[in-house]
């Protein structure tokens, strides 16, 4: 698998390395030319630009699955002596590499540049001090956790669209049973949710019920998975456990579409 | 000799069409395999089968007395009717791509192949010509010292010289203890390489056996054979 992950990577590299610097290189440009403006504005588009930077390289890798499994690539790839969940887990462990790249990559230059256009050198210790790392760092764990869970459903999905409609090329087919599926899940996750209203403090790992915590009750009006108060950041500890085993088994079932059933 | 590869009663059907129909044949170890037909007589819905490409409806297919997956992928050595490498590659990355994944991979054999069908290693996938690319594809697959060989109509498509390259090549490297199928149509310049063959018709085999023996039972070559029964 070690070596079906380099070869992903040097596949990928380019596009990727291009995104980051398209990004970089729009940053300074914002920070740059809009100086004077209010800072309110450059924060606002800096965090667009981010979320365009991690659009486009979700795209990109969802396309570079799709690849595989319309084009003749697949050819090579499917008669490798590896199993469906080697290859699966390869191409996963490379995009999540990616998104940690970029998104440590942009965030961290977002400070700087910040930093630098603000006129005085913050100091970075200083603002590091400001920010409770343990939770910032909890709480990122969680996106990454959750943007990967949503690519396996949809590389569950491209493979089920895939098997269900043989030879039939249709572009959507794959959208279509990632909504229905992720309507599925996410009535599960409501339910049990609601069933086991323990949540976990990223801050300082308390547990609390959400049925008895005032807090809750004025800041959330239904069960959702995450939720912050600002000052706290919560998840729900047995609907988070339903999100990773539901990712296990669309990963297994990925894996054995990918190993067992696909007709190229 | 045994068998290294049998199949029994395989059937493959795309909704209400049969690409295969309860087919039966063997290959047996250290013999060359020619299945040949026309175009859509289910010569690479069966190739596909046994390389794992596509499932069968029914039926049964060993090869090396294992059902097709992760093993028989590293011991059989394929070459698709199609441009199967990624397109970033050059053909160095090709090369290093298939001695990571193949450990019967050959590089002093790869590199004779690839001085002989003049390729260099720095030139890229997508910059090479149909005829370079196919040479590519078999300078690869005839450089593993694989059990099996399948090739899939390895010289459709390309001109005379790299036609005869590519035959000389084959020729040249196939190792006497494997086996090999080669699919094709263009019976006559590829008959001689023929130990066995079988042809396939509307998903069927309407005949086999040893390609020598049909020569003399019938008074006539194998490419005159093959257009008498598809001519019908």
């Amino acid at each position: 698998m070690g070596k079906y992950i380099k070869y992903e990577i040097k596949g990928t590299y380019k596009v990727i390395l291009g995104i980051l610097a398209i990004v970089l290189i729009a940053t300074t440009v914002l920070y740059n030319y809009t100086a004077k403006k209010e800072f309110s504005i450059i924060i606002a588009l800096a965090s667009m630009l981010i979320f365009g930077t991690f659009l486009s390289a979700f795209l990109y890798i969802v396309g570079s699955f799709r690849k595989e499994l319309y084009e003749d690539r697949g050819y090579l790839t499917f008669t490798l002596p590896l199993t469906g969940n080697q290859i699966l887990g390869a191409k996963l462990i490379v995009a999540f590499m990616w998104f940690f790249l970029l998104g440590s990559i942009t965030v961290s230059y977002n400070i700087f540049m910040l930093a630098k256009t603000s006129g005085e050198m913050i100091n970075f210790k200083e603002l590091l001090s400001l920010i409770n790392g343990s939770e910032i760092i909890s709480f990122a764990i969680m996106i990454l956790i959750s943007g990967i869970s949503t690519l396996i459903l949809i590389y569950f999905s491209m493979a089920l669209g895939r098997v269900t409609l043989k030879n039939k090329k249709i572009g959507g087919m794959w959208f279509i049973i990632f909504l229905v599926l992720s309507t599925i899940i996410a009535w599960i996750q409501m339910k049990i949710v609601t069933i086991s209203p323990y949540y976990i403090n990223l801050k300082d790992w308390s547990i609390v019920n959400s049925n008895i915590s005032s807090l809750f009750q004025i800041e959330m009006g239904s069960s959702s998975l995450m939720f912050s108060t600002g000052e706290y950041s919560y998840v729900n500890i047995l609907g988070f456990v339903t999100n990773i085993i539901a990712g296990i088994i669309l990963f297994l079932g990925t894996g054995h579409i990918i190993e067992n059933k696909i007709d190229l | 000799m045994g068998n290294l590869v049998e199949i029994k009663k395989l059937s493959k059907n795309y909704f209400n069409k049969k690409a295969l129909d309860n087919l039966d044949l063997n290959i047996e170890e250290g013999k060359v395999l020619g299945i040949l037909g026309p175009n859509g007589s289910g010569k690479t819905t069966l190739i596909k089968i046994l390389t794992g490409l596509l499932r069968q409806s029914k039926g049964e297919v060993l090869i090396d007395g294992h059902n097709v997956g992760v093993y028989t992928k590293s011991i059989v050595s394929y070459l698709p009717d199609r441009n199967f490498l990624y397109n970033w590659m050059t053909i160095e990355d090709a090369f290093k791509f298939y001695i990571d994944f193949y450990s019967d991979f050959d590089l002093k054999r790869g590199e004779e192949l690839l001085d002989f069908m003049k390729l260099g290693k720095d030139m890229k996938i997508t910059s090479l010509s149909k005829g370079m690319t196919e040479k590519l594809n078999l300078t690869l697959v005839l450089s593993r010292k694989a059990k099996l060989y399948i090739l899939d109509e390895p010289i459709a498509g390309v001109d005379p010289v790299a036609r005869d390259q590519i035959l000389d090549a084959i020729i040249k490297n196939y190792d006497s203890n494997s086996s090999m199928i080669i699919t094709t149509h263009l019976v006559r310049d590829m008959e001689n390489l023929f130990d066995d063959v079988a042809f396939l018709k509307d998903g069927g085999i309407i005949l086999k056996g040893n390609a020598e023996k049909l020569r003399e039972e019938k008074g006539k070559s194998i490419d005159e054979i093959y257009k008498e029964i598809f001519s019908k």
